[in-house]
């Protein structure tokens, strides 16, 4: 029997969230742009809490701007603060893109960011004359009280990509959403790219911005982290051969470019486990016409003998709950179940379309019933597993204490973990990032299951 | 003059070196726009005073992010309660925004106090209720009628001042105005007093704590660190206020003194000497005999437990020099338990401070230390490139920034995990500052392979 019964959220108010605000997608976006500076046009909280967020989980610095607005902005208006924040930020950082992100603030009191933006363009011409450099100025509109920090992400690739793109000679290059993930995850479709003799134009890429190496000397004035898409290759991102989103939740930027400028679009669930990589390698087939080579199928293959090895012995039949991201939520669902495990409960933050629908497939799949718990909290996830224990929950940091308090043991995935360290540098996509976290999974059922009554582990 | 560092025309003034040029810089101005400023806003200010209470539900009405990037993000320390750590957010729409958000927050209130019974609810307005104009007041206390549950109205809009001070001043507001004065304590004792500015990170308080006690005195309750709302409710009736936190907290103490008539005085328990100044200041006010021979004893045996335990630290930080860029508290407060480690501090700037605050900095510095006011990150990079410290004091936003130029870091804000404060916590601080000024990782060659 399979099935999946979907549980909605019966209270107003949200205690301990999977979610945050939409200008928060916006900044992570804007980050993975090579010299990109997102400037918020709200108050100091609105950057400084998110700066923090991204501190630490990711252990490196972001330099985010804000333009400050205080009581006087929300009577008059923010244009002055504005204005000036974009030509400070120009002249002192000289950056290739501003991202102008709105806030609750600057969207309620109806500040035309559109047309400051312009205002600033036109200043930061005259005043730096022959020496500015083409910057692109774009306003990113986020509401906080409209959906989810996702579609703050979603939002910010449309933005960029309708702003910049432009039809020239074809390339050979795919364009790729990645989605709020890790530099590990976007190291690791890399590394599935380059097996296919491919290059991909990530929209946008966070690996090297968000994990950089620790070298004074390389400190550039103004200083910019290395890596990240260039402007250039944003541009060019209408001449490819493909846009793949590998999360359902930021598929606006890929129908975009389809719409206009006729490159084809696959918006799928992330590449987690084994039959979601091998949609993400057909699909790069099918756009490119690329063979699949040896070494893919050799990579493959490890981890189907790793699954051969490990599922059948110490994972057949756990129960497991997952929470967080709609789209890693459901590549992680399918995975354990092609493990052989039972994703006895889902819930996400999100009230997401195609979440139920997903979960519906996938409990056909694995022949399982699963609770879908949409647009839920942490809250209930807690109440559910004081009803329904289960041997490992699959999460973010923040259910640490559901864990501690319940004797769950807690493996982490997604955003953020802030109580262990090195997790944004390990993929979970791809078919390492498969062997990576089955081999989490099983060490940790290992030591909490088997450890304590069996004397000599073998086999 | 040439100038510290370089930067904006108008930041110039914001910075000053002790005894040459400008006696103090200027500061409590609105952050220059489109620069990176360590500030947060006026909501964040409230928020930190009033969270570690640890009975009570924190409540942010506006959207969710407010809530979700501040929850659980303050390490006070609990031995009791944990009801503190939720996120609770009234996760206001685009419906709300255009009909009114009083409503939902009125469910909220009734839905929370039916899961938790707290002892008590604080309501956090934010732009967006502020802007749409909820009148949080009358829900709170409406929804405290019906519940007989305390419902607080905390007005911290985030937008309202540039500094945020302010917002310190609104959360103490919310506890004068609503919980101090509204429970009478069942005895009193000629020794009762308040701890006000203690918030228990890292455990702070559990160092000051048991000192106080011992030396006879009665503590109703802290403000705010591992505290009940029943206890604050006491307050009133204390003898003497000591301030420990006093940017965050001499406006309630001043407050308490005119309503009260409760006298306060003003202490400090970093660092060894510090202490002992303190624990004296106390038992000279209420100038028992008894109590002041008891303190000496204390002191004796706290500097006893301390003695030879931070030989091995001070050797390797002789010498070193220390920048820090904190709270306006504790850019003055640490320069005399830096000194008592042997090292000198070469810089002390705030994000927030005020003149006050400056006027307090420029006493207990030295000659040539710079002084530096709401630096954004680029300047922050250039004065640690030019200076060069042995060692970065800040919070966690800085931290990183610090690490990639090569300048060991050492974390006093809030997510600190060790406690600091009293005699033990001087240890545990001369251990941490070691740990951070001597780890390997800084001796080894930072360019090192040829061609960096």
């Amino acid at each position: 029997m399979s099935c999946v019964n979907i549980i909605e959220k019966e209270r107003n108010v949200v205690i301990n969230p999977l979610k945050t605000c939409q200008p928060f997608g916006a900044m992570f976006a804007v980050t993975g742009i090579n010299k990109g500076f997102p400037i918020v046009h709200g108050s100091q909280g609105c950057s400084a809490f998110v700066r923090y967020g991204f501190a630490r989980h990711f252990r490196e610095p972001s330099e985010i701007a804000v333009t400050s607005l205080h009581e006087d902005a929300a009577v008059f208006g923010g244009r002055k603060n504005l204005v000036a924040g974009i030509e400070n930020l120009a002249l002192r950082f000289k950056p290739d893109i501003i991202g102008v992100i709105t806030t609750c603030s600057s969207e309620i009191i109806g500040d035309d960011v559109y047309g400051f933006t312009e205002t600033a363009r036109e200043n930061i011409k005259k005043k730096m004359g022959e020496d500015s450099h083409e910057i692109e100025v774009i306003p990113i509109s986020t509401p906080s009280f409209v959906e989810t920090h996702y579609k703050g992400y979603d939002t910010a690739i449309k933005s960029i990509v309708n702003h910049l793109a432009r039809k020239d000679e074809p390339n050979e290059k795919v364009n790729i959403i990645p989605g709020i993930v890790n530099p590990g995850d976007i190291r690791e479709l890399k590394h599935l790219m380059n097996m296919m003799k491919l290059e991909g134009i990530f929209l946008t890429d966070i690996s090297d911005p968000f994990d950089a190496p620790l070298r004074p000397s390389k400190v550039t004035k103004p200083f910019y982290p290395k890596g990240g898409v260039s402007v250039d290759e944003i541009k060019d991102s209408a001449n490819s051969l493909g846009t793949v989103s590998i999360c359902k939740y930021a598929g606006s930027g890929a129908l975009s470019l389809e719409k206009e400028h006729k490159v084809p679009a696959a918006v799928d669930s992330p590449p987690v486990g084994l039959q979601n990589t091998d949609k993400f390698i057909r699909n790069l087939k099918k756009f490119t016409g690329n063979e699949i080579p040896n070494e893919i199928l050799d990579e493959r293959g490890i981890l189907v003998d790793s699954m051969a090895d490990n599922a059948a012995r110490y994972l057949f039949g756990r129960k497991v709950i997952i929470y967080g991201d709609p789209d890693i939520t459901t590549g992680i669902a399918r995975f354990v179940g092609e493990l052989g495990m039972e994703p006895t409960m889902v819930c996400t933050g999100v009230k997401s379309p195609s979440f139920a629908q997903d979960m519906e497939k996938i409990a056909k799949e694995t022949g399982s019933e699963i609770d879908v718990m949409v647009g839920q909290d942490l809250r209930a996830v807690e109440v559910y597993l004081k009803e329904n224990p289960v041997d490992l929950m699959i999460g973010n940091s923040d259910g640490r204490l559901i864990s501690l308090d319940q004797g769950i043991p807690l493996i982490r995935v997604g955003f953020p973990v802030y109580d262990r360290v090195g997790y944004q540098r390990q993929p979970i996509v791809g078919y390492r990032g498969g062997l990576y976290l089955m081999d989490l999974i099983t060490n940790t059922i290992l030591e909490k299951y088997y450890e304590p009554t069996h004397w000599k582990l073998q086999q | 003059m040439e100038p510290i560092i370089e930067t904006f025309e108008s930041r110039k003034k914001h910075m000053c070196v002790k005894g040459e040029g400008i006696s103090i810089p200027v500061c409590d101005k609105a952050s220059l726009p489109g620069t990176v400023t360590q500030r947060t806003c006026v909501y964040g200010g409230a928020r930190i005073v009033l969270m570690p209470i640890t009975d009570s539900i924190h409540l942010v009405h506006g959207p969710i992010g407010c809530a979700a990037c501040t929850w659980d993000i303050r390490g006070s320390k609990s031995s009791r309660e944990d009801l503190y750590k939720k996120g609770c957010s009234t996760d206001l729409k685009e419906k709300d925004i255009i009909f009114g958000g009083e409503k939902k927050l009125f469910e909220t209130i009734m839905e929370l106090n039916k899961i938790y019974s707290p002892g008590a609810i604080f309501v956090y307005a934010t732009c967006v209720s502020g802007i749409i104009g909820d009148d949080i007041k009358a829900v709170c206390k409406k929804s405290e009628e019906l519940t007989g549950c305390r419902v607080i109205p905390v007005q911290s809009e985030g937008y309202q001042d540039h500094n945020k001070t302010k917002g310190h001043w609104i959360g103490g507001d919310a506890l004068l105005d609503h919980v101090i004065g509204t429970k009478e304590p069942e005895t009193t004792t000629s020794y009762d007093i308040n701890i006000v500015g203690e918030f228990n990170v890292a455990g702070d308080l559990w160092g000051i704590k048991p000192l106080i006690e011992e030396m006879g005195v009665n503590i109703i309750s802290t403000l705010t660190g591992d505290s009940h709302v029943d206890e604050i409710a006491q307050a009133h009736r204390a003898k003497l206020n000591i301030v420990q936190c006093q940017k965050s907290s001499n406006y309630v103490a001043k407050k308490m003194e005119k309503k009260y008539g409760i006298p306060f005085i003003k202490v400090n328990f970093f660092g060894l000497q510090q202490t002992i100044n303190s624990l004296r200041d106390i038992a000279d006010f209420f100038g028992d005999e008894e109590m002041i021979k008891r303190t000496e004893k204390i002191i004796e045996s706290g500097l006893k437990e301390v003695e030879h335990k931070t030989d091995e630290y001070k050797e390797r930080l002789s010498g070193k020099t220390v920048a820090l860029y904190v709270g306006g508290n504790k850019a003055w407060s640490l320069v005399r338990a830096f000194e008592e480690l042997g090292m000198e501090v070469m810089m002390s700037g705030t994000k927030n401070g005020i003149k006050e605050d400056y006027e307090r900095i420029k006493e207990t510095v030295k000659d040539g230390t710079i002084i530096v006011d709401d630096a954004n990150s680029t300047e922050l990079a250039r004065l640690l490139k030019k200076y060069r410290p042995n060692l970065l004091i800040s919070g966690a936003k800085e931290k990183y920034i610090s690490l990639k130029l090569g300048v060991p870091f050492c974390d006093f804000n809030h997510d600190r995990i060790s406690a600091f404060a009293g005699f033990k916590g001087f240890v545990s601080f001369a251990k941490e500052v070691d740990a951070s000024v001597s780890s390997p990782v800084f001796e080894l060659p930072l360019n090192n392979l040829g061609g960096d």
